[in-house]
């Protein structure tokens, strides 16, 4: 009787740090503005919100409103550095969120996912910057063409990437799944190399030296250059590859991407065509990248091959194999995790040992910068996720809720058709 | 294209030298996915580590004044042998913590288990030559700086020739290891068959030990001799090199041991020749900057034409 | 015109000549068994037919199309299903989801519907559904929609595999071994069903067996390898008798006792 009555309390209190947490985290970022304690426990207080079965769906959703549309821009007007965090963890959502597509559901190990963020970003970067006069006549166009053209280059990026992808895959796909880890690896080398080259014969990507400035984003002719319009940019992408990710997953085709993954022998005996279904991930996946490889361009203004390396590619494999392979939250709270760890706490950790050595309290080399060792920590990371819960932090778990709803929504079909036999 | 005739013999001796520094390293490779149909990703790292501790070993040599009273040979042959055992040490611990407890798991998790440990090895090598040396590029002390004249123009360092007696002497004796000695035996038992073998009352696991001691052991071997060969290393070297000798893996069959020496000589001579050669042919429009889309070009097309390599056995799964 | 033709089959394995020059006819809404001691070939005959060898000899029709060169997945599209005698499912899929996956043939949204959520798509999902679990009652696993289909127990997910494979409408279902690893109350359960699923839904049904029991008190035809060669043909009654068969068997003890 004392067990039950102390599991009750406990799981009372749980509760009620919970809901604290979510009501009161954004008040806290809101008054303590700049406080980077303040600023995790808010992103803890998201994660919170999306886990809690407390709090029915209709007032989830409107904490989550009032979270990303007023609390964030409005500590981000006072503190543009939060915001650009924010901005950050959506860019590497969405790429995480690709990148599942091709590991998560799929189960192909995409190393060289970067490669098409790559292609993404040139394709927009060398047509927003003077860049494409070099091989197209000023007289015929004059580069770089208008900001508003930038939406169009979102899908104009993963249509490209998508089309590189189908056309690495399409030879590479029939192989084992460790070798098509090499040679996707490969092929982002390649690309970056070629990137590095290919200012010469023809100046196509001014080599190592890199593109700028790329053209930001124009509505109408209102440039949005500022961190706030990206916010919402990001917000509305991210928005939208949620949804598609979530229906591709619960369609015939997220179930002929899982069947592969589990047991692919068995899914060819369905029927399933396996290779024009890994083509499919994979190019969907590398379309991701390239539209999010367009974003990257025009926020950055500059861009240059060392933005692509294969670090950038362990970061979101990472993403996904710490959130959780196959589940699209949990590659986004993977996706905040290592940004947070990457762009956050290493750096304040860094901040804090200058700070003490400036003091001269303890003597910190700057060998022993910890920003300088992401690889040590991610390595680190991997090694451990597979070790100890290869699965992640929120495991994939396969619901119905989708078709229920469709069986909800249409009303019952009079004429049914024959169940086994046509 | 006298041009082009009149620098093959050069070619010729950089091609095998860096063609040998590929074949063992491929050694590494080929016999871990012999074993284990793993590709041991860390492997580029074990062969980083044994270049710094070979190269530790002679930089303590030069600093201690051994260096000038031993012969060069000698030094040599000291410094590859404890890289030799660091490395190997190195790569059974990793198999222990690593590998082994996700044997049982899906393949795609030991390999991203070996790429957390190739990205930490490379960072925690950088750590720590960071606080003991306060850099962590090395240089290689000079062993040998006199060359042989073959010919007025033709130059044939000594280093070179000593860096491929050893690569030979080693490609040898691994053969005669696993087609003579009775562990050797054993581990061709436990790759083609691993629970038969384990009924033969062979220690499966100890096997797999001993394939990891050797193939990281050999790493260290060549990441020494690529110190020497290029005087020069930092953390991220094996990164480069762990992807060709891969590549040669593959060429030559992966799983075959001849097949990775063979695989690594030719893909040391096509690309040396391939950088050589690229300028010219393309009238300087291709250079040879683009000689590692060469080699993952070669990788991509064996893997599309013939997975199996040159020497490899076609391997179907079981239904 | 014969539903399955196979007509001088050999495949061998390296030197090894697992199947040798073996016809086989049979027609439609039979049951007919292959059977013969371990080892003989049986298992490799069915891979070859699901096409998993394209590297056979010899020429295989069913339904009127050609087989020769075929990838399982196009065997699959002539609608020929099968099972595996060591069960594959989608382990982590739920059990509603793994017949879904063997309707993938009978849907065909694309990917705009996909992601447009177009009425077409809804509506196909919800009739694939409703059908999905018309089956799972059918195989008799009403109320285990939501679970996966590793938690089954192994009975079940016999049932299961079977549920999946019929899911393909298919004109010819493969059985590898379904009383495997059944007790004998469950192997008495599995032949009427086999029974029902020929008379109720009319398939015709093609199976590998080592119970003996079950095999004569099912099949219409009965086909006995031996050593990749085929030895006999005919009724239970016939095959019963045949000395061949007799002098196959008395080589293997345990199953010496199932014949008599």
């Amino acid at each position: 009787m004392e067990n039950i009555s102390k599991l009750f309390h406990e799981y009372i209190k749980r509760e009620i740090i919970q809901l604290g947490i979510i009501f009161l985290s954004p008040i806290l970022l809101y008054v303590f503005n700049g406080n980077g304690i303040a600023f995790i426990l808010f992103l803890l207080s998201l994660f919170l919100l999306h886990q809690s079965n407390k709090l029915n769906t209709k007032i989830k959703a409107i904490i989550a409103i009032v979270d990303l549309i007023v609390i964030i821009p409005l500590v981000g007007f006072a503190n543009s550095y939060y915001l650009d965090v924010i901005t950050q963890i959506g860019i590497y959502a969405i790429l995480a969120i690709g990148l599942n597509v091709v590991v998560g559901f799929t189960g192909l190990l995409n190393l060289g996912y970067v490669g098409f963020y790559a292609v993404g970003a040139y394709t927009y970067a060398i047509f927003a910057t003077s860049q494409a006069n070099n091989f197209i006549s000023p007289a015929i166009l004059k580069f770089p063409i208008s900001g508003n053209w930038f939406w169009l280059f979102l899908i104009i990026g993963m249509v490209v990437s998508g089309f590189v992808g189908f056309l690495l895959g399409l030879p590479v796909l029939r192989l084992r799944g460790d070798y098509l880890a090499i040679v996707t690896l490969g092929f982002a080398e390649i690309i970056r190399i070629v990137l590095n080259n290919l200012d010469k014969p023809i100046n196509f990507t001014n080599g190592p030296k890199g593109i700028t400035p790329v053209q930001p984003p124009a509505f109408f002719g209102i440039v949005l250059n500022q961190t706030i319009h990206y916010y919402f940019i990001v917000l509305v992408l991210l928005g939208l590859t949620i949804i598609a990710a979530n229906r591709l997953n619960n369609s015939r085709v997220g179930r002929a991407w899982t069947a592969i993954r589990e047991d692919e022998l068995a899914a060819r005996t369905m029927g399933i065509p396996i290779v024009k279904m890994k083509l499919l991930a994979f190019s969907i996946g590398a379309a991701f990248a390239g539209m999010m490889g367009v974003l990257f361009a025009a926020k950055q203004s500059f861009i240059d091959p060392s933005s692509f390396g294969f670090m950038e590619s362990i970061g979101i494999l990472a993403m996904v194999i710490m959130g959780g392979m196959g589940n699209i939250s949990g590659v986004i709270i993977g996706a905040l995790a290592v940004v947070v760890l990457q762009l956050h706490i290493l750096k304040e950790f860094s901040n804090f040992l200058r700070q003490l050595t400036v003091a001269g309290i303890i003597n910190i080399p700057s060998q022993l910068d910890p920003a300088k060792y992401e690889r040590l920590v991610f390595g680190l990371i991997l090694v451990l996720m597979c070790i100890f819960r290869p699965q992640g932090f929120l495991p994939a778990k396969r619901t119905m809720e989708y078709i229920k709803k469709h069986v909800k929504k249409l009303k019952k079909t009079e004429n049914k058709k024959d169940v086994f036999v046509e | 294209m006298e041009e082009m005739t009149g620098m093959i013999p050069q070619l010729l001796i950089d091609g095998l030298t860096l063609g040998f520094v590929y074949a063992i390293v491929a050694l590494g490779y080929t016999m871990v996915y012999g074993i284990l149909e793993f590709i041991n990703f860390a492997h580029s790292e074990i062969f980083m580590v044994g270049a710094f501790a070979g190269t530790e070993v002679l930089l303590f040599m030069q600093s201690a004044g051994y260096l000038e009273k031993i012969p060069a040979p000698l030094a040599l042959l000291i410094a590859i042998i404890i890289a030799m055992v660091f490395s190997g040490a190195l790569g059974v611990f990793i198999e222990r913590v690593a590998y082994k407890p996700v044997r049982s798991a899906p393949k795609l998790v030991a390999f991203i288990s070996a790429i957390g440990v190739s990205f930490f090895l490379q960072d925690a090598v950088r750590l720590v030559e960071g606080l003991w040396k306060n850099a962590f590029y090395l240089s290689t002390p000079t062993l040998f700086t006199t060359s042989i004249n073959i010919t007025n123009t033709l130059k044939m360092p000594v280093k070179v020739i000593y860096i491929m007696i050893i690569a030979i002497i080693i490609m040898v004796s691994l053969n005669l290891f696993v087609n003579k000695h009775r562990l050797g035996k054993a581990m061709r038992a436990v790759a083609q068959d691993r629970d038969t073998a384990s009924l033969m009352a062979i220690n499966v696991n100890s096997i797999i030990s001993l394939t990891f001691l050797i193939g990281a052991g050999l790493g260290g071997a060549a990441g020494t001799l690529f110190s020497v060969q290029y005087a020069l290393i930092h953390p991220y070297v094996g990164f480069i090199i762990g992807m060709k000798a891969f590549t040669a893996a593959v060429f030559g069959g992966i799983g075959s041991i001849p097949g990775a020496m063979l695989g690594g000589i030719l893909l040391g001579l096509l690309e040396v020749f391939g950088a050589g050669f690229l300028g010219i042919l393309t009238n300087g429009v291709l250079g040879a900057e683009y000689k590692d889309v060469f080699a993952f070009a070669i990788l991509i097309i064996i893997l599309i034409f013939k997975p199996s390599g040159l020497l490899g056995k076609t391997v179907r799964e079981k239904v | 015109m014969a539903l399955l033709d196979v007509k001088g089959l050999t495949k061998t394995f390296g030197g090894l000549v697992a199947v040798n020059n073996i016809d086989f006819q049979m027609e439609d809404k039979q049951i007919v068994s292959v059977i013969g001691p371990n080892g003989a070939g049986k298992t490799t005959f069915f891979n070859v037919i699901s096409g998993y060898y394209p590297d056979h000899v010899g020429t295989i029709t069913f339904g009127g199309h050609n087989l020769k060169d075929l990838n399982p997945e196009k065997v699959a599209a002539y609608r020929m299903a099968r099972t595996f005698q060591n069960i594959r499912l989608f382990p982590d899929m739920l059990t509603v989801e793994n017949i879904l996956v063997g309707m993938h043939l009978h849907l065909s949204s694309n990917l705009f519907d996909i992601v447009l959520n177009t009425k077409r798509l809804k509506r196909e999902e919800k009739e694939a559904y409703e059908r999905a679990m018309e089956l799972l009652n059918y195989v008799g696993l009403e109320g285990k929609d939501n679970e996966l289909a590793k938690n089954l127990p192994y009975g079940e997910q016999r049932l299961l595999e079977i549920a999946r494979a019929l899911a393909i409408k298919p004109k010819l279902l493969l059985l590898d071994e379904p009383a495997a690893g059944l007790n004998p109350k469950e192997t008495e359960a599995m032949k009427n069903f086999i029974i029902k699923i020929r008379d109720e839904l009319g398939h015709s049904i093609l199976l590998i067996e080592h119970d003996m029991k079950l095999v004569m008190g099912l099949s219409d035809k009965i086909t006995v390898i031996n050593y990749g060669v085929k030895i006999a043909e005919g009724t239970p009654d016939e095959i019963k008798n045949n000395p061949e068969v007799i002098k196959a068997y008395l080589g293997d003890d345990t199953t010496t006792d199932a014949v008599a």
